[in-house]
């Protein structure tokens, strides 16, 4: 990435808040979440080769302990810090059985990780049961309320730009080449000297620390969380997210939050204009993650951001 | 002790849907290597088409056996999609499988809603050395020993079968002897689709189906293929009996709720287990 091209996305996305319309401010806060989710999932799939089903799970887990702490008297900022350490723990203890796992079965495991998540948050009393957590105060930083959507904007803007960070510090590191080769066989570095196990688990938590971190800043933004917010299928669709943007590479993850969040979104206008029937937003959005998907995988196997750098490569 | 005879027995009937689930799944990776995330799909998308084609005034038999059928072409079709270009690798055609189950979820919401449907199924119950069960589980049971039984069969005594058992050995070697691996894959996921299809049609009179419910009916399937090492259709069906039955021992013991936690549960103690027995996982070939 040039630089030049970084500081004008960075001067674009900076700018957005303020020139968007105040009720297309939702949608802004939400991609960039969903973009910082998609981020973790595009580092363990991408570089580590792992499949995860239940990563929504991750942000759950984050969110959930930013409300919790900041319903029961925590200052919000430390609950914010908090969210991303407690989805790593989490990631930690879940995954030191189940990474001796591979492929489908890992796939499997995790998946199941998110159903039993669900099936306890919607029983836990201390956790609002199936009602859900109400009540969740909004983000203050040193005495300011963040009440508005432009303010959750660049704390949103904020915390995806620390995980692209740290993304590109992972990638580039010794560790990031040791998963690389990992990746592509793990026998081969296993006796090159790479400690996969280690690694691995290591990429597991970073990636569910930030989901952790984009669903604490949700719980502020939304003060309200239920089971249902986490459902199996979102879990699905930052799995489609990183897959359409580009495995493996550090705009991948924001391209494909941006393609798909963009086109759900126009979609839901189409579906929820008058005429339509009931079913149509849901029906709408199932078929573009799963056409999505479909084509990508099929047709462009690497994802856009890879294609599209290949394109302008012939081009010029 | 009739309360224990009635669970279990129960428990067998649900324990069979499972494991025709996860014989569809095993058929599939057996032949293709693919874990086919769509296997729930087959069984929404028969069991809805039943109950459509049974309020149109359709006998029952007729419409279950048409139900199938189209989850047989659905499978197919699936097969087509995900395996169909020459050198997709299982892990790629496993995503593409997952954006089937979603697509599924758009034609079941487009066509029947989000509405749960059912339809009655056998009707009466019947008294076993002191319990009583629904006649329906017990149908459940008489249909999946059969099928399992022709499955295997199938697989040993058949030509058809042996190229799917070539295939699934071997598959570049079954290239060599001149078997067709990518019309077999096709087999695989239609005889797959008629699996799912069956599971859904003889398991929704007794629990309602709605477009989502292939997430509890694929848990509960693989966790049942698991066992079987996603090879083995016997184990399967081994498996399959006895999720079922220890989770209505659960539920009809007070565990209300926790039923499919404690399926995850078990599969995920023997994915472990069977990972760290067979030590480091041979890679994939390439």
């Amino acid at each position: 990435m040039r630089a030049r091209t970084v500081l004008a996305a960075a001067a674009v996305t900076l700018a957005l808040p303020l020139l968007l319309p105040e009720r297309h401010l939702p949608v802004y806060v939400l991609l960039l979440l969903a973009a910082t989710v998609t981020a973790g999932v595009s580092l363990l799939m991408g570089y580590a080769g792992q499949v995860s089903l239940g990563q929504a799970a991750f942000y759950a887990i984050g969110a959930y302990a930013a409300g919790l702490s900041a319903v029961h008297g925590v200052p919000t900022l430390a609950g914010l810090l908090i969210a991303p350490v407690v989805a790593a723990l989490a990631a930690v203890v879940v995954g030191a059985p189940l990474l001796r796992l591979r492929g489908h079965h890992l796939a499997f495991a995790t998946l199941a990780v998110h159903l039993i998540l669900l099936s306890l948050l919607g029983q836990g009393t201390w956790a609002g049961g199936a009602i859900g957590l109400q009540g969740i105060p909004p983000l203050s930083l040193a005495g300011v309320v963040l009440r508005d959507d432009v303010g959750y904007a660049y704390v949103a803007w904020g915390v995806l730009a620390v995980v692209l960070l740290v993304s590109r510090n992972v990638v580039d590191s010794r560790a990031g080449r040791g998963l690389r080769a990992a990746a592509g066989s793990e026998i081969a570095a296993a006796a090159g000297g790479v400690p996969v196990g280690a690694y691995r688990l290591v990429v597991f938590a970073l990636s569910a620390a930030f989901a952790g971190l984009a669903g604490g800043v949700y719980a502020f933004y939304l003060g309200y969380l239920a089971p249902g917010s986490f459902p199996l299928l979102l879990s699905v669709e930052v799995v489609v997210m990183a897959v359409v943007g580009g495995l493996g590479t550090i705009t991948g993850p924001v391209a494909g939050a941006a393609v798909i969040t963009l086109l759900v979104q126009a979609l839901n206008q189409l579906g929820t204009r008058p005429g339509m029937p009931s079913y149509a937003p849901a029906a709408l959005s199932y078929a573009v993650y799963a056409l999505l998907l479909i084509a990508v995988v099929r047709y462009l196997p690497r994802g856009i951001v890879p294609a599209v750098a290949v394109l302008r490569r012939r081009t010029s | 002790m009739s309360d224990l005879l009635g669970y279990l027995l129960t428990g067998l009937g649900i324990g069979a849907g499972f494991a025709l689930v996860g014989s569809g799944m095993v058929v599939i990776h057996r032949v293709t290597r693919v874990v086919n995330l769509a296997q729930g799909a087959f069984a929404v998308l028969a069991a809805m088409l039943t109950a459509t084609l049974l309020a149109t005034g359709l006998p029952h038999g007729l419409a279950e056996a048409a139900g199938v059928l189209v989850a047989a072409g659905a499978g197919v079709l699936a097969g087509v999609v995900a395996i169909g270009r020459p050198g997709t690798e299982p892990g790629a055609a496993l995503i593409i499988t997952l954006g089937l189950g979603v697509l599924a979820y758009a034609v079941e919401v487009t066509v029947w809603g989000d509405q749960p449907r059912s339809y009655a199924g056998l009707p009466g119950a019947v008294t076993l050395g002191g319990a009583r069960i629904q006649a329906h589980h017990l149908l459940v049971i008489t249909v999946t020993l059969p099928v399992f039984a022709a499955l295997t069969a199938f697989f040993r005594g058949t030509d058809p079968g042996k190229a799917l058992t070539a295939c699934a050995e071997n598959p570049y070697a079954a290239r060599v002897v001149g078997i067709d691996v990518r019309r077999m894959g096709l087999l695989a996921f239609g005889l797959g689709g008629a699996l799912g299809g069956l599971a859904g049609v003889l398991l929704t009179p007794v629990q309602q189906v709605t477009f989502d419910s292939d997430v509890t009916l694929i848990v509960n399937g693989f966790a049942a293929a698991v066992l079987g090492g996603l090879t083995r259709p016997g184990v399967t069906l081994a498996g399959g009996l006895l999720l079922g039955v220890a989770q209505t021992l659960i539920a009809g013991y007070g565990g209300g709720a926790h039923q499919l936690e404690i399926a995850l549960l078990v599969m995920l103690a023997v994915m472990v287990t069977q990972a760290v027995r067979a030590g480091s996982v041979p890679e994939a070939a390439r």
